[in-house]
């Protein structure tokens, strides 16, 4: 029998039979009160303590089980990293295992150039392509992640039908296990998966339009159309254009501009995201209103006009034939990562959405209602009420999704196996093969691996930490 | 004309105070409903492929509603896949492949299967009928078809006794250690609340590997107390109960002290029921957390296949049965399904309930 086997059943041994002999002689049981005797079996150290101690015993019996439990699966193995990270060989026994100091931190660090995984040694090539990987990760999913999940919790917020229907729509991937999770988009990304289908069917019925003949004009007119509606529609408002409207506008004009291209002249490849940028910087300017922001509503417009007129529609609807991409498999195309980042959001976001949801909830109406009666543009409440009053709601979010995105783990191990090559190869998947997958396991490799991983996410939590300390005092 | 658009436009509120329905709803529930499509479209698209027979699974076939190509029982032949001939003249007519599929294939009409003909293939469409797939599910089920290696009772018994006992664990050695900091001024109480602020900041995939040592050196590795122990004393569900038990009044307890209460007594006929909106919220994280976890499992039991939880055996499966998609795709679903049902039991519950008491 195992050591904790013999120890566990010494304990219960112990805590039964002293128990059952130590409250028989104290107390008087009727048969009918079995079940209190039960409970007080269980709480049976609890009532020792107080018998011998009075009350001050009592809470340290208390937290007895839920310290020790801390103090042998928590802090323990916290200081016996370093241990381990120190000693060599493979063995699982400690004392066995020889202690060489820092060269498994030194197999590391053995690099040409820090920056350039493949001039380091075996070790440390694995160790900075899953840190550097991570590192990816964590700076292209935290924002994405945490902006998505504020706007979301905006949106759920506002006054509108259905509130706990999509509440609990956004969080239901939270429920789900990373296995099934890695399972059903393994299926829907697959190389003739439906995404590819449902793509090329959307892509045949738009060729098949744009070979119709007028499409060019019909669409042209169209589109002038609902520009005209949607810009007369955000200066309508007496003093000041409306932001929602505008929303609308810059959404056509980010199209526009993807299609017609302008950036071409100056050599640059696509114009998707100058005109994102532009559209960004148009609607900061709406919100902050004035003067400038009509006239920079009409210049945008003016410019819509003009690049509706050079777009010549029937080429850029006529796409040719769909190739499907194998999703997960491709390697240099970065679609891997970016559905990893997906499915990281798709199945976190609604947690995240809760919490923001909750913080914004705990604003005051009043202060709305005040913004209102001064009548405060919404984008202005917004960035004076709501964002301040949001903003400690939102660090621990950021924290949080920092510390979860740093131990991505079970999605890529399930979706992609660390690949194509090793593009989506992470830390932890580093740690956990080191140790426990090679057929010459590691674990010192590992422990130092784990170490510098933790000093990692102490830097970027401490970082963030400062940061926002530094916004509130501003 | 105006009054009508003014009736359908118009949101919730008094009819004074109420605000039209402005291009900003339609914004908004433009995006809620893509969020939506986004989160349902994958769950129920491989809803609906688990229930398509084998060969349209296989064929990646991207209609919604199973089809499965009819199949009659053709004397001296056995079961053939029924298929129909267009003639160019536009006459239809049943019949069944009676050699190997080529640009001029030899049928036979199922009523004279000995009269072999030959037709281009371009004019055979097969026979199809909507039929749920029910062998996806009961094949490694009931380990039919020679589906053995998912064993899914012990999976589910696995997954069910770590997840009961660990959540019963939790609750019980949580509640008592939030009692004890919420309820009692001792020395050392500072010292405690930190310490477990701190296990609050140290990630679980930092101490993998010298965790391991541990649970090795008490030979709970390999078995589901292994799997179960470690995470048993969570510091949030610490907290979540603490913040709770702030609330209730100490004299509650100064009146049960007087009738001779003793502390314990005090911990489990009143602490304990007050706080049961609390240990709820609890419970349910506990449970969505030892349902779905992955990596430790992976770790501890992954070399005894009558150890593996859920998740483990659904690995297992999809990694061994690489090409059975319908399969992997219907235990999915068996594994999803558990988890699908409780939330939307309790959906509400859950939702307000980790909204209001906060952290993961």
């Amino acid at each position: 029998m195992s050591l904790a086997g013999s120890l566990m059943l010494g304990l219960v041994l112990a805590w039964v039979l002293g128990g059952s002999i130590w409250l028989l002689t104290t107390r008087r049981y009727r048969v009918t009160q079995s079940p209190r005797f039960a409970m007080d079996l269980l709480g049976f150290p609890v009532e020792l303590a107080q018998s011998l101690f009075g009350r001050t015993g009592v809470p340290y019996a208390l937290l007895l089980p839920n310290m020790l439990i801390f103090g042998l699966f928590t802090f323990t193995p916290m200081i016996l990293n370093f241990y381990v990270s120190f000693t060599g060989g493979s063995s699982i026994i400690l004392y066995d295992r020889p202690f060489v100091g820092l060269e498994k931190y030194a197999d590391i660090f053995r690099c040409e150039n820090y920056l350039i995984p493949k001039s380091c040694s075996n070790a440390g090539y694995n160790f900075f392509t899953g840190l550097y990987n991570t590192l990816l990760f964590v700076v292209i999913q935290v924002p994405i992640m945490c902006s998505v999940a504020l706007v979301t919790a905006l949106v759920v917020n506002r006054n509108i039908r259905g509130r706990g229907f999509w509440r609990a729509m956004f969080f239901y991937p939270v429920m789900l296990s990373p296995v099934v999770i890695a399972n059903i988009w393994n299926w829907v990304l697959n190389r003739k998966g439906v995404l590819n289908a449902s793509l090329d069917g959307a892509q045949g019925a738009l060729n098949a339009l744009a070979g119709a003949s007028g499409f060019d004009m019909v669409v042209t007119v169209i589109l002038a159309v609902v520009l005209i509606v949607v810009t007369e529609r955000a200066l309508r408002a007496s003093n000041e254009p409306s932001l929602a409207w505008t929303a609308v506008f810059a959404l056509i004009f980010v199209a526009l501009v993807a299609w017609s291209n302008p950036a071409s002249a100056l050599g640059l490849k696509g114009s998707f995201l100058p005109g994102l940028g532009l559209a960004i910087v148009l609607l900061m300017i709406v919100s902050k209103g004035g003067r400038l922001a009509r006239i920079a509503l009409l210049v945008a417009a003016a410019a819509c006009a003009a690049m509706l007129l050079s777009i010549q529609f029937s080429t850029v609807f006529d796409l040719g034939r769909y190739r499907p991409v194998n999703w997960l498999v491709t390697p240099n195309t970065g679609w891997p990562f970016f559905w990893l980042v997906f499915v990281f959001c798709w199945s976190h976001m609604g947690f995240y959405m809760l919490i923001l949801l909750a913080g914004l909830q705990a604003i005051p109406h009043d202060l709305y209602e005040a913004a209102k009666m001064d009548a405060t543009r919404p984008a202005r409440a917004f960035r004076r009420i709501t964002l301040p009053l949001i903003m400690p709601t939102l660090t621990v979010v950021v924290i949080l999704s920092l510390i979860r995105s740093f131990q991505i783990f079970d999605e890529v191990y399930l979706l992609t196996g660390g690949g194509p090559g090793r593009e989506t190869y992470m830390i932890v998947q580093n740690i956990y093969e080191v140790a426990f997958t090679d057929s010459q396991p590691d674990y010192g490799q590992a422990a130092a691996g784990s170490v510098l991983m933790a000093v990692v996410i102490a830097i970027f939590t401490f970082f963030q930490l400062w940061l926002t300390r530094r916004q509130s005092e501003l | 004309m105006s009054r009508v658009v003014t009736f359908l436009t118009r949101t919730r509120g008094r009819a004074d105070t109420a605000e039209r329905f402005g291009v900003s709803d339609v914004l908004a529930y433009g995006y809620l409903l893509f969020g939506v499509l986004i989160v349902l479209v994958p769950v129920l698209w491989t809803f609906f492929t688990s229930i398509k027979p084998e060969r349209a699974v296989d064929n990646f076939d991207t209609r919604l509603l199973p089809y499965a190509q009819v199949e009659e029982n053709i004397p001296g032949e056995g079961d053939k896949p029924v298929w129909i001939h267009t003639a160019p003249d536009g006459t239809e007519q049943e019949v069944f492949k009676a050699g190997p599929t080529r640009s001029i294939t030899d049928v036979a009409t199922l009523d004279a299967p000995a009269e072999v003909f030959g037709v281009p293939r371009d004019e055979l469409s097969p026979k199809e009928e909507v039929r749920v797939a029910t062998e996806n599910y009961l094949d490694p089920l009931l380990k039919r078809n020679g589906q053995e290696n998912f064993n899914f009772p012990v999976y589910l018994y696995n997954s069910v006794f770590v997840t009961v006992v660990a959540t019963l664990i939790t609750l019980l050695i949580n509640a008592m250690a939030a009692f004890a900091l919420s309820k009692y001024r001792f020395r050392g109480r500072l010292t405690f609340t930190v310490l477990i602020v701190a296990t609050l900041l140290i990630p679980a995939s930092i101490i993998l590997v010298s965790l391991f040592f541990v649970v090795w050196s008490f030979g709970i590795f390999g078995s589901l107390w292994g799997v179960i122990i470690p995470a048993a004393a969570t510091p949030t569900g610490v907290f979540l109960l603490r913040q709770y038990m702030l609330t209730i009044p100490d004299e509650l307890l100064e009146a049960a002290r007087m009738d001779a209460a003793s502390e314990w007594r005090i911990f489990w006929r009143i602490i304990l029921p007050l706080s049961l909106p609390a240990l709820s919220v609890l419970a349910i994280l506990s449970v969505i957390w030892r349902w779905n976890d992955f990596l430790w499992p992976l770790i501890v039991l992954i070399s005894d296949p009558t150890q593996h939880t859920l998740q483990l055996g659904l690995t297992q499966f999809a990694g061994e049965f690489n090409t059975d998609f319908h399969y992997i795709l219907a235990m999915t679903v068996v594994t999803l399904l558990p988890i699908t049902l409780v939330f939307v039991w309790l959906q509400r519950f859950i939702t307000t309930g980790i909204a209001t008491t906060g952290l993961k």
